[in-house]
């Protein structure tokens, strides 16, 4: 297996990503091809001091940028660190691309480039978020696709369902959909349109969702359109840093608030970790070809780190392949 | 196979409509209900089934099906 990284990706690049990559070579004993300007990322290791050769650097003269069209970086864009780096994925796709780039250049990209599996209509980003019920609740679409029709959100919920029983050993994992309301006849077109879809599709679907029962919903996979995921999505990043922050100004405001914070101090790294989208890493990118892992945008090496590793992992379990066979059983 | 069959085969391949939709007249992304990925595909593929390359320029001008079959008839 491959690992091809966008060295150029994210508000962190390269340092963050050369940092992640430099740890990802020692632990997982995988060789790490990064893609961008090879002046940068060899300034990086050299500040780094890493001497190995596990690193190898593929040197790529332009990069994508968040405002850049994603349907036409593929064409407007070819030396690119994220389309070079697609292009290899599709030479080689027993390997993966982990990138914290522009999030729709790298759908357009691995659908035009990769091909989607057949069957789906369109790939999805996914997030495990942290629930109640302890194992965590994947959410889909968030930000691949901020138009959808009823028949992707359909298709979301199976390919998340093949991932959740497969990956997370979820038997028949509950499927809900994100909406305003608990009732069928709730939300928009869209969505009451998706209620019908998912109720007749052969998911373990138990109706609609509200966003405040997020975390403590028995759903163990929660759809919506790309727009909506993305909304939740950072919005709950927000509030739970709003939240952190708050606490720790407030327990740090006196001497008597000090002790009780450094009794509670185990119990609040727990809750921190639960919460800290640095330790999920990144999102595959369900439904293309090859294995694609899309790290947040303002990742640091930590959480570059987390997603080669999920990347690793998506390979090693064969995610790509199972949900390939279940697609085309359920065609 | 006319031009126009040739591009209608790609359309069907990668849209979810039916045959008779595709007119000469029908714009790609009103009437065919293509998004911007979808053209994206389209594109590709017409550029794959008639081994040529077409600038970005002329894309941006092409928004019907016939746009896309006079430009390659006048190849």
């Amino acid at each position: 297996m491959n690992i091809y990284v966008d060295g150029m990706g994210g508000d962190n690049a390269p340092e963050a990503i050369v940092e992640a990559c430099v740890k990802a070579v020692g632990d997982f004993n995988k060789k790490i091809h990064i893609l961008g300007s090879e002046i940068a990322i060899n300034n990086e290791l050299k500040k780094i001091g890493y001497t190995g050769t596990d690193i190898e650097i593929i040197n790529t003269t332009e990069v994508v940028e968040n405002e850049d069209e994603p349907s036409k970086v593929i064409r407007q864009k070819k030396d690119s660190s994220m389309v070079v780096g697609i292009r290899r994925l599709k030479e080689d796709p027993e390997s993966i691309f982990v990138s914290a780039g522009s999030t729709g250049a790298l759908l357009a990209g691995g659908t035009l480039l990769l091909g989607r599996i057949k069957g789906i209509q369109r790939p999805a980003l996914t997030i495990a978020l942290p629930s109640k019920k302890g194992t965590p609740t994947l959410l889909l679409d968030v930000g691949a696709n901020a138009d959808c029709k009823a028949v992707y959100l359909e298709q979301f919920a199976m390919m998340a369902s093949v991932y959740a029983e497969n990956i997370m050993g979820i038997q028949s994992p509950k499927v809900g959909l994100i909406n305003i309301g608990t009732e069928a006849n709730k939300g928009s077109e869209l969505y009451k349109e998706a209620y019908v879809l998912l109720k007749e599709s052969g998911v373990n679907f138990i109706g609609n969702v509200e966003s405040r029962d997020l975390v403590e919903s028995e759903a163990d996979i929660l759809v919506c359109d790309g727009f909506t995921g993305n909304v939740i999505l950072k919005l709950t990043e927000g509030l739970s840093n709003y939240i952190m922050g708050s606490l720790k100004r407030s327990m740090t405001s006196n001497i008597r608030s000090k002790i009780g914070a450094l009794l509670l101090k185990p119990a609040l790294k727990k809750f921190k970790k639960q919460f800290d989208y640095k330790e999920y890493g990144g999102a595959p990118l369900l439904g293309v070809k090859a294995g694609i892992i899309k790290a947040h945008g303002s990742s640091d090496a930590k959480a570059f780190y987390n997603a080669i590793r999920q990347g690793i992992i998506f390979q090693e379990k064969k995610v790509l392949e199972k949900i390939t066979n279940k697609t085309v059983e359920k065609l | 196979m006319s031009t126009f069959d040739k591009i209608k085969n790609i359309i069907l391949e990668h849209l979810d409509i039916q045959e008779d939709d595709i007119t000469l007249n029908a714009d790609f992304m009103e009437d065919l209900g293509a998004d911007s990925l979808d053209v994206a595909e389209l594109i590709m593929s017409i550029e794959d089934e008639f081994n040529l390359e077409i600038n970005e320029e002329e894309i941006e001008g092409m928004r019907t099906v016939e746009d896309v079959v006079e430009y390659l008839d006048k190849l």
